[in-house]
Protein backbone atom coordinates (compact mmCIF):
# COMPACT_ATOMS: atom_id res chain seq x y z
CA UNK A 1 0.00 0.00 0.00
CA UNK A 2 1.96 3.34 -0.87
CA UNK A 3 1.54 6.14 1.32
CA UNK A 4 1.38 8.69 -0.56
CA UNK A 5 1.73 9.61 -4.22
CA UNK A 6 3.18 12.26 -5.86
CA UNK A 7 1.36 12.89 -9.38
CA UNK A 8 3.31 14.93 -11.44
CA UNK A 9 1.08 16.99 -13.37
CA UNK A 10 0.52 17.77 -16.93
CA UNK A 11 -0.77 21.42 -14.66
CA UNK A 12 2.02 22.32 -14.74
CA UNK A 13 2.06 23.64 -18.34
CA UNK A 14 -0.87 25.65 -17.99
CA UNK A 15 0.71 26.90 -14.44
CA UNK A 16 3.33 28.65 -16.56
CA UNK A 17 0.99 31.01 -17.96
CA UNK A 18 -0.94 31.51 -14.78
CA UNK A 19 2.00 34.09 -13.86
CA UNK A 20 3.42 32.42 -10.84
CA UNK A 21 0.62 32.24 -8.29
CA UNK A 22 -0.30 28.84 -6.36
CA UNK A 23 -3.59 27.48 -7.23
CA UNK A 24 -4.83 25.16 -5.41
CA UNK A 25 -8.05 22.42 -5.39
CA UNK A 26 -8.66 20.26 -3.19
CA UNK A 27 -11.34 17.65 -3.93
CA UNK A 28 -12.08 13.84 -3.73
CA UNK A 29 -12.53 14.08 0.32
CA UNK A 30 -13.36 11.02 2.47
CA UNK A 31 -13.39 9.23 5.30
CA UNK A 32 -14.31 6.21 7.05
CA UNK A 33 -17.24 5.35 9.35
CA UNK A 34 -16.54 6.23 13.14
CA UNK A 35 -18.77 5.37 16.61
CA UNK A 36 -18.46 6.36 19.97
CA UNK A 37 -15.76 8.73 20.66
CA UNK A 38 -13.33 7.19 18.33
CA UNK A 39 -11.30 9.79 15.71
CA UNK A 40 -11.66 9.78 12.57
CA UNK A 41 -9.79 10.08 9.58
CA UNK A 42 -9.95 12.14 6.53
CA UNK A 43 -8.09 11.52 3.19
CA UNK A 44 -7.80 14.10 0.83
CA UNK A 45 -6.75 15.01 -2.88
CA UNK A 46 -4.56 18.55 -2.97
CA UNK A 47 -3.58 19.51 -6.31
CA UNK A 48 -1.88 22.64 -7.19
CA UNK A 49 -2.47 24.10 -10.55
CA UNK A 50 -0.72 27.16 -10.17
CA UNK A 51 2.69 28.24 -11.03
CA UNK A 52 4.20 28.73 -7.10
CA UNK A 53 4.93 26.09 -4.47
CA UNK A 54 2.47 26.02 -1.26
CA UNK A 55 1.78 24.69 2.21
CA UNK A 56 -1.13 23.12 3.85
CA UNK A 57 -0.51 24.56 7.30
CA UNK A 58 -3.78 23.75 9.18
CA UNK A 59 -7.63 22.07 8.72
CA UNK A 60 -10.66 23.45 10.74
CA UNK A 61 -13.95 21.79 10.95
CA UNK A 62 -17.27 22.62 13.37
CA UNK A 63 -17.63 18.90 13.10
CA UNK A 64 -14.52 18.35 15.43
CA UNK A 65 -12.40 19.91 18.28
CA UNK A 66 -9.50 19.46 16.94
CA UNK A 67 -8.12 19.07 13.35
CA UNK A 68 -4.28 17.99 12.89
CA UNK A 69 -2.16 16.48 10.02
CA UNK A 70 -1.04 13.08 10.68
CA UNK A 71 1.66 10.78 9.19
CA UNK A 72 1.43 6.82 9.73
CA UNK A 73 4.77 5.43 9.70
CA UNK A 74 5.91 2.14 9.58
CA UNK A 75 8.84 0.42 10.72
CA UNK A 76 9.60 -3.36 11.64
CA UNK A 77 5.97 -4.07 10.85
CA UNK A 78 4.99 -1.53 13.62
CA UNK A 79 2.86 1.36 12.45
CA UNK A 80 2.84 4.50 14.55
CA UNK A 81 1.08 7.63 14.17
CA UNK A 82 2.52 11.14 14.55
CA UNK A 83 1.68 15.03 13.35
CA UNK A 84 2.80 15.73 10.34
CA UNK A 85 3.43 19.46 10.33
CA UNK A 86 2.75 21.75 7.51
CA UNK A 87 2.68 19.41 3.92
CA UNK A 88 4.68 20.58 0.75
CA UNK A 89 2.42 21.12 -2.25
CA UNK A 90 4.77 22.17 -5.50
CA UNK A 91 4.16 23.92 -8.39
CA UNK A 92 2.34 21.78 -10.73
CA UNK A 93 2.29 19.05 -8.18
CA UNK A 94 -0.86 17.07 -6.53
CA UNK A 95 -0.86 14.81 -3.03
CA UNK A 96 -3.45 12.16 -2.47
CA UNK A 97 -3.47 11.30 0.65
CA UNK A 98 -4.05 7.20 1.30
CA UNK A 99 -5.12 4.99 4.12
CA UNK A 100 -1.76 3.98 5.93
CA UNK A 101 -0.02 7.29 5.01
CA UNK A 102 -0.85 11.03 5.54
CA UNK A 103 -4.54 11.78 6.52
CA UNK A 104 -6.06 14.48 8.43
CA UNK A 105 -7.35 13.31 12.16
CA UNK A 106 -10.44 14.44 13.45
CA UNK A 107 -10.07 14.34 17.71
CA UNK A 108 -13.16 15.41 19.57
CA UNK A 109 -16.17 14.34 16.94
CA UNK A 110 -19.19 16.17 17.53
CA UNK A 111 -21.17 13.03 16.39
CA UNK A 112 -19.45 9.93 14.97
CA UNK A 113 -19.33 9.74 11.27
CA UNK A 114 -22.11 7.62 9.10
CA UNK A 115 -21.52 6.34 6.19
CA UNK A 116 -23.39 8.26 3.63
CA UNK A 117 -22.86 11.67 5.54
CA UNK A 118 -21.02 14.45 4.41
CA UNK A 119 -19.51 17.87 6.27
CA UNK A 120 -17.39 20.63 5.53
CA UNK A 121 -13.81 20.94 6.06
CA UNK A 122 -11.58 23.88 5.51
CA UNK A 123 -8.06 23.29 4.69
CA UNK A 124 -5.82 26.51 5.36
CA UNK A 125 -2.74 27.11 3.05
CA UNK A 126 0.35 29.46 3.34
CA UNK A 127 -0.81 31.33 0.09
CA UNK A 128 -3.46 30.27 -0.90
CA UNK A 129 -5.63 30.66 1.80
CA UNK A 130 -8.86 28.63 2.70
CA UNK A 131 -10.12 26.31 0.21
CA UNK A 132 -13.57 24.82 1.76
CA UNK A 133 -14.39 20.77 0.56
CA UNK A 134 -17.37 18.24 1.56
CA UNK A 135 -15.85 15.35 3.18
CA UNK A 136 -18.15 12.24 2.14
CA UNK A 137 -18.27 9.75 4.74
CA UNK A 138 -17.51 6.11 2.72
CA UNK A 139 -18.51 2.21 4.12
CA UNK A 140 -16.17 0.65 6.20
CA UNK A 141 -14.72 -1.21 3.65
CA UNK A 142 -13.90 1.56 1.21
CA UNK A 143 -10.12 0.87 0.12
CA UNK B 1 9.69 -7.17 21.85
CA UNK B 2 8.96 -8.16 18.06
CA UNK B 3 10.66 -10.99 15.87
CA UNK B 4 12.97 -7.99 14.35
CA UNK B 5 14.18 -6.67 17.17
CA UNK B 6 15.23 -9.93 18.84
CA UNK B 7 16.55 -10.74 15.35
CA UNK B 8 18.64 -7.49 15.82
CA UNK B 9 19.72 -8.13 18.95
CA UNK B 10 20.80 -11.65 18.23
CA UNK B 11 22.87 -9.91 15.56
CA UNK B 12 24.32 -8.01 18.07
CA UNK B 13 24.90 -10.76 19.89
CA UNK B 14 26.74 -12.77 16.92
CA UNK B 15 29.25 -9.58 16.16
CA UNK B 16 30.27 -9.75 20.04
CA UNK B 17 31.07 -12.93 19.73
CA UNK B 18 32.89 -12.77 16.61
CA UNK B 19 34.82 -9.80 18.00
CA UNK B 20 36.10 -11.27 21.36
CA UNK B 21 36.64 -15.28 20.65
CA UNK B 22 37.92 -17.90 18.65
CA UNK B 23 37.03 -18.55 15.09
CA UNK B 24 35.34 -21.72 15.83
CA UNK B 25 33.08 -20.35 18.41
CA UNK B 26 32.08 -17.47 16.29
CA UNK B 27 31.35 -20.24 13.27
CA UNK B 28 28.69 -21.98 16.21
CA UNK B 29 27.14 -19.04 17.06
CA UNK B 30 26.51 -18.64 13.42
CA UNK B 31 24.37 -21.74 12.43
CA UNK B 32 23.11 -21.14 15.69
CA UNK B 33 21.35 -18.32 14.88
CA UNK B 34 18.97 -19.45 11.61
CA UNK B 35 17.81 -22.02 13.44
CA UNK B 36 16.68 -20.33 16.67
CA UNK B 37 14.65 -17.86 14.21
CA UNK B 38 12.52 -20.73 12.66
CA UNK B 39 12.05 -22.42 16.32
CA UNK B 40 10.65 -18.86 17.13
CA UNK B 41 8.11 -18.82 13.92
CA UNK B 42 7.27 -22.16 14.66
CA UNK B 43 6.20 -21.22 17.72
CA UNK B 44 3.50 -18.24 16.99
CA UNK B 45 0.29 -18.64 18.13
CA UNK B 46 -0.65 -21.40 20.24
CA UNK B 47 -3.48 -21.42 22.55
CA UNK B 48 -5.14 -18.42 23.98
CA UNK B 49 -8.22 -17.64 25.90
CA UNK B 50 -9.87 -13.76 25.66
CA UNK B 51 -13.42 -12.73 25.55
CA UNK B 52 -15.59 -12.09 22.39
CA UNK B 53 -17.56 -9.03 21.69
CA UNK B 54 -20.09 -10.82 23.29
CA UNK B 55 -18.61 -10.41 25.98
CA UNK B 56 -18.43 -14.47 26.85
CA UNK B 57 -15.51 -16.39 27.19
CA UNK B 58 -13.11 -16.54 23.66
CA UNK B 59 -11.10 -19.69 23.58
CA UNK B 60 -8.90 -20.43 20.39
CA UNK B 61 -10.08 -24.29 20.02
CA UNK B 62 -13.16 -22.02 18.38
CA UNK B 63 -10.49 -20.91 15.85
CA UNK B 64 -9.72 -24.35 14.82
CA UNK B 65 -10.81 -26.36 11.49
CA UNK B 66 -10.92 -22.73 9.64
CA UNK B 67 -8.21 -20.76 8.51
CA UNK B 68 -7.29 -17.43 10.72
CA UNK B 69 -6.07 -14.15 9.25
CA UNK B 70 -5.16 -12.12 13.01
CA UNK B 71 -5.02 -8.34 13.35
CA UNK B 72 -4.03 -6.73 16.33
CA UNK B 73 -5.08 -3.37 16.65
CA UNK B 74 -7.05 -0.76 18.61
CA UNK B 75 -11.19 0.76 18.19
CA UNK B 76 -10.00 4.21 18.74
CA UNK B 77 -7.53 4.04 15.85
CA UNK B 78 -8.45 6.03 12.54
CA UNK B 79 -6.28 4.96 9.92
CA UNK B 80 -3.91 1.61 10.46
CA UNK B 81 -6.49 -0.31 11.90
CA UNK B 82 -9.68 -0.09 9.60
CA UNK B 83 -7.58 0.06 6.75
CA UNK B 84 -6.02 -3.57 7.38
CA UNK B 85 -9.39 -4.88 8.37
CA UNK B 86 -11.42 -3.13 5.13
CA UNK B 87 -8.29 -4.86 3.41
CA UNK B 88 -8.81 -8.12 4.64
CA UNK B 89 -12.39 -8.43 4.50
CA UNK B 90 -11.87 -6.83 0.33
CA UNK B 91 -8.86 -9.74 0.32
CA UNK B 92 -11.83 -12.70 1.77
CA UNK B 93 -14.31 -11.55 -1.05
CA UNK B 94 -11.80 -11.12 -3.58
CA UNK B 95 -10.51 -14.91 -2.71
CA UNK B 96 -14.02 -15.99 -3.92
CA UNK B 97 -14.74 -18.95 -1.17
CA UNK B 98 -17.25 -17.37 0.86
CA UNK B 99 -16.97 -15.62 4.61
CA UNK B 100 -16.97 -19.03 6.04
CA UNK B 101 -13.33 -20.05 4.00
CA UNK B 102 -11.73 -18.28 6.45
CA UNK B 103 -11.81 -16.53 10.06
CA UNK B 104 -11.02 -12.53 10.29
CA UNK B 105 -9.79 -12.05 13.66
CA UNK B 106 -9.32 -8.52 15.86
CA UNK B 107 -7.28 -8.61 19.14
CA UNK B 108 -7.45 -5.63 20.38
CA UNK B 109 -3.98 -4.16 22.76
CA UNK B 110 -5.63 -1.41 24.08
CA UNK B 111 -7.65 -3.63 26.72
CA UNK B 112 -8.17 -0.51 28.48
CA UNK B 113 -10.54 1.00 26.35
CA UNK B 114 -11.69 -1.76 24.42
CA UNK B 115 -14.12 -3.06 26.41
CA UNK B 116 -16.42 -5.99 24.54
CA UNK B 117 -19.29 -3.48 23.70
CA UNK B 118 -16.65 -0.92 22.00
CA UNK B 119 -15.43 -3.88 20.24
CA UNK B 120 -18.66 -5.12 19.01
CA UNK B 121 -20.14 -1.85 18.15
CA UNK B 122 -16.37 -1.55 16.01
CA UNK B 123 -16.89 -4.73 14.05
CA UNK B 124 -20.15 -3.85 13.36
CA UNK B 125 -19.11 -0.97 10.94
CA UNK B 126 -17.96 -3.90 8.64
CA UNK B 127 -20.53 -5.33 6.58
CA UNK B 128 -19.27 -8.72 6.88
CA UNK B 129 -18.18 -11.12 9.87
CA UNK B 130 -15.06 -10.26 11.60
CA UNK B 131 -13.86 -11.72 15.28
CA UNK B 132 -13.49 -8.91 17.69
CA UNK B 133 -11.66 -9.65 20.92
CA UNK B 134 -10.21 -8.22 24.08
CA UNK B 135 -9.87 -9.81 27.13
CA UNK B 136 -7.99 -8.13 30.79
CA UNK B 137 -4.46 -6.37 30.31
CA UNK B 138 -2.57 -9.82 31.59
CA UNK B 139 -4.64 -12.23 29.01
CA UNK B 140 -3.80 -9.31 26.17
CA UNK B 141 0.26 -9.40 27.14
CA UNK B 142 0.49 -13.14 26.90
CA UNK B 143 -1.48 -13.64 23.35
CA UNK B 144 0.64 -10.58 22.17
CA UNK B 145 3.27 -12.32 23.57
CA UNK B 146 2.58 -15.16 21.80
CA UNK B 147 2.28 -13.91 18.37
CA UNK B 148 5.64 -11.60 18.56
CA UNK B 149 3.44 -8.33 18.92
CA UNK B 150 4.53 -4.96 19.85
CA UNK B 151 2.34 -2.01 21.39
CA UNK B 152 2.78 0.67 23.01
CA UNK B 153 0.66 3.94 24.51
CA UNK B 154 1.61 7.41 23.03
CA UNK B 155 -0.03 10.65 24.88
CA UNK B 156 -1.78 12.58 22.05
CA UNK B 157 -1.46 16.17 22.11
CA UNK B 158 -5.02 17.77 23.35
CA UNK B 159 -5.45 14.65 25.83
CA UNK B 160 -6.10 10.99 24.87
CA UNK B 161 -3.48 8.68 23.40
CA UNK B 162 -2.47 6.28 20.77
CA UNK B 163 -1.36 3.19 20.80
CA UNK B 164 1.80 2.42 18.05
CA UNK B 165 1.38 -1.46 17.61
CA UNK B 166 2.53 -4.06 15.25
CA UNK B 167 0.30 -3.97 11.99
CA UNK B 168 1.36 -6.99 10.47
CA UNK B 169 -1.20 -10.11 10.20
CA UNK B 170 -0.70 -13.45 10.97
CA UNK B 171 -2.14 -15.89 9.26
CA UNK B 172 -2.96 -18.93 10.75
CA UNK B 173 -4.14 -22.92 9.26
CA UNK B 174 -6.91 -24.45 9.90
CA UNK B 175 -5.33 -25.62 12.74
CA UNK B 176 -4.11 -23.13 14.64
CA UNK B 177 -0.39 -23.23 13.64
CA UNK B 178 1.38 -20.39 12.03
CA UNK B 179 1.50 -20.00 8.38
CA UNK B 180 2.50 -16.71 7.13
CA UNK B 181 2.06 -13.01 7.72
CA UNK B 182 0.67 -10.11 5.37
CA UNK B 183 2.86 -6.92 5.92
CA UNK B 184 0.92 -3.40 5.39
CA UNK B 185 3.00 -2.77 2.65
CA UNK B 186 2.86 -6.17 0.69
CA UNK B 187 1.05 -6.10 -2.25
CA UNK B 188 -2.79 -7.67 -2.56
CA UNK B 189 -1.66 -10.10 -4.77
CA UNK B 190 1.26 -11.73 -2.96
CA UNK B 191 -1.37 -11.57 -0.11
CA UNK B 192 -3.89 -12.99 -1.70
CA UNK B 193 -1.75 -16.12 -2.71
CA UNK B 194 -1.04 -16.74 0.61
CA UNK B 195 -4.47 -17.09 1.74
CA UNK B 196 -5.01 -19.20 -1.02
CA UNK B 197 -2.89 -21.78 0.23
CA UNK B 198 -4.40 -21.44 3.61
CA UNK B 199 -8.09 -21.95 2.33
CA UNK B 200 -6.99 -24.38 -0.13
CU1 LIG C 1 -4.04 10.00 13.03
Amino acid sequence: MKRMLFIPSLALLAACGQGGKANIEVSDAWARPTRGDAPGAVYVTIENKGGQDDRLVSVMTDHAAMAMVHQTEMSNGVARMRMAGEINVPAGNSIKMVPGGTHIMLEGLRTPLHTGDSFPLVLKFRESGEEKVSVRVAEAGEQ
Amino acid sequence: MNLKQLRLGLWVLVGLVAAGLVVFLWQESKTEQPAFSQTSLGTIGGPFNLTASSGKPFSSAELNGKPAAVFFGFTHCPDVCPTTLARLTKLRRDLGKGNDALSIVFISVDPERDTPAEVDTYMKLYDTPVIGLTGTPAQIEQVKKQFGIFSRKVEQPGGGYSVDHTATVILLDRNGQFSSTIAMEEGNDVALAKLRRITA
